[in-house]
């Protein structure tokens, strides 16, 4: 754990009863970045995220948020953290304004109204609008208006675009960036796919309370299998491409146009090629949501709760 | 604490309002009654015919025309099994009853400590119930002076303090409870229910000699009812505050130690009936 990180997550391990939710979670989270959690539903983000704030207490393993450990000093964490929670249930009988006022007070009024304002209008909220009467997307900008309006040096954002329509969600990741362009560091739990593409420069793949894969967005694209379609002049016999480590041919292959899955990297491929008379070759890029999904269907596609 | 504390009072003030009114309703048309109803010739004789064992729950029939015995049976005998529902439903739903419906995790993401939720909520809780108390003691104590109720506002005011003391008992018990059990519902049944239980154990042992024993051990059986107009017995009241401070402090205690649940992580069924419930669901053919 050095200075420039935001968080630090060594051997966390959480069980609900019987049910073992994080098995060892291993995460570094540096200052200043956007990070992207992603896994299906039941694989541990949202628990990982809330033993950040200490609303659940882990079995095992040790936790630093901007260099606190929650579970001693949360409220220092707290100050310091801007938190959306995937469930996002408010008081059905306090209008927005007061709800919003309220998780000032819980702030010690230390929370510039006039940028709450700002907030609410760039994500078109009615401040005036009882809780009870907003949809789900309505109430997904409470969340997110309360959990930026402090400022804060980092954010925790469970599924932060869940019920908001595409127009809000982009001017949800535009404020994100604009956070992380004051300095905050983002870390947001998703599965959806195009949104940590977009939006995450690094992403960590959870699965069964494990991450399975930490990278850069194009560097787990890069890892994954690729596919390739290869032309070929006049009609062969591709078996011994077949022979090659980390090559597949695939059922679609003919004598001229041959498809080849092929994992790891390309050099085994292009010196067994050099043998071949080819006309045209064109590698597949995969998309994240692909690399997402072999990462599941490598597992035993039981996830916990 | 103070910013937890007020939101939590305002929120309950519907509920204050609501209780408040009901007292103050009835202590008025009770005041009303005194003149008429202990003027009323041989009523004496007709309660004391009435069946012992109704009339065990009521205190002593025989002192109803006196304003003390009159406050006892028509007011302080019942009062904390009616507002006990009060207390304990609102103990039983102090912390719980948003951690049900997702409120807390929120809540507790901001700068604020659990202990100052928890003692803001307390004090929310204990602040609420005098103000119901408040409000009943003012029905009786004001329009009194018009009839023959001849106390003074200290007298009046005195059988209030054991009330308030059995009434924090209980909604701590409801408190801890929920703490402990799988729902705010199910602690606030168990406690009401206990309430409940004591109140008739109390008037059985009237009837039931036997049943002195037991009722030694409850907290009912030290709490004086209509009997504190003449004086408070101090003893008494402090052990029933010792004992809710006990029942305070074990629940803050335990809400420093627990996770914050919240729906789909488990934890919500008691591990025996979750057992069961999918042994039942894989036995079922449409599982």
């Amino acid at each position: 754990m050095t200075e420039q990180t935001a968080i630090a997550i060594q051997g966390l391990y959480k069980s609900y009863g019987r049910v073992q939710a994080l098995r060892g979670v291993d995460l570094e989270i540096r200052r200043g970045e956007i990070f992207g959690f992603l896994g299906p539903n039941g694989a541990g983000k949202t628990t990982t995220i809330r033993c950040l704030l200490d609303l659940i207490r882990p079995n095992d393993g040790s936790i630093r948020v901007l260099g606190i450990n929650p579970q001693g000093d949360p409220v220092a964490v707290r100050k310091r953290t801007g938190y959306l929670p995937g469930e996002l249930n408010m008081e059905d009988n306090l209008k927005v304004e007061g709800q919003l006022r309220y998780y000032i007070h819980l702030r010690g009024n230390q929370v510039d109204w006039g940028f709450v304002r700002q907030l609410a209008q760039r994500l078109d909220l009615d401040l005036t609008m009882p809780i009870r009467n907003l949809s789900k997307g309505n109430k997904q900008k409470v969340g997110v208006v309360q959990a930026l309006m402090h400022r804060p040096e980092l954010l925790l954002l469970d599924e932060p675009t869940a019920g908001l329509d595409p127009l809000m969600q982009h001017e949800v990741y535009r404020l994100l960036t604009e956070a992380q362009g004051d300095g905050a560091t983002v870390f947001f739990s998703s599965h959806i796919i195009s949104e940590v593409e977009a939006l995450a420069e690094r992403v960590a793949i959870i699965r069964s309370g494990v991450i399975v894969e930490e990278a850069e967005p194009s560097q787990l694209v890069t890892m994954a299998m690729r596919r390739v379609w290869v032309r070929f002049k006049k009609p062969v016999d591709p078996t011994p491409l077949s022979t090659v480590e980390g090559i597949t041919l695939l059922p679609q292959s003919n004598g001229i146009r041959v498809h080849l899955q092929v994992g790891g990297d390309m050099d085994g491929l292009i010196k067994a090629l050099a043998a071949f008379p080819v006309s045209d070759f064109e590698i597949e890029r995969p998309s994240l949501e692909e690399v997402f999904l072999a990462y599941y269907e490598a597992g035993d596609g039981k996830e916990n709760d | 604490m103070f910013a937890e504390f007020v939101h939590s009072l305002s929120c309950k003030r519907g509920q204050i309002l609501g209780w408040g009114i009901g007292l103050v309703l009835y202590g008025l048309m009770m005041v009303s009654l005194f003149d008429s109803m202990t003027a009323i010739v041989g009523i004496q004789d007709m309660l004391a015919s009435y069946p012992k064992e109704m009339m065990a729950f009521f205190g002593d029939v025989m002192e109803f025309t006196t304003p003390k015995g009159y406050l006892s049976i028509y007011y302080f005998s019942y009062m904390t099994v009616i507002v006990g529902v009060f207390t304990a439903s609102l103990g039983a739903g102090l912390l719980v009853s948003d951690e049900e419906k997702g409120i807390l995790d929120l809540v507790l993401a901001h700068p604020v400590s659990r202990t100052a939720l928890f003692w803001g909520r307390v004090l929310a809780l204990i602040v609420a119930t005098l103000v119901i108390l408040l409000l009943g003691w003012l029905s009786w104590v004001i329009p009194a002076g018009s009839t023959g109720m001849n106390l003074t506002w200290i007298e009046f005011l005195r059988p209030f303090a054991p009330l308030f003391a059995e009434l924090m008992l209980f909604g701590t018990l409801a408190l801890l409870l929920s703490l402990l059990l799988p729902s705010a519902r199910v602690a606030g049944m168990l406690s009401g229910g206990l309430l409940v239980a004591n109140w008739l154990l109390m008037g059985l042992s009237n009837l039931n000699k036997g049943l002195k024993a037991i009722v030694e051990f409850t907290p009912l059986y030290y709490y004086q009812g209509g009997d504190a107009v003449d004086g408070l017995n101090w003893g008494w009241l402090a052990g029933l505050l010792g004992v809710t401070l006990v029942f305070t402090l074990l629940a803050w205690w335990r809400f420093q130690r627990r996770d914050i649940r919240v729906g789909g992580e488990g934890g919500w069924n008691l591990p025996s009936l979750a057992r069961r419930s999918r042994r039942s669901a894989a036995a079922s053919p449409e599982a």
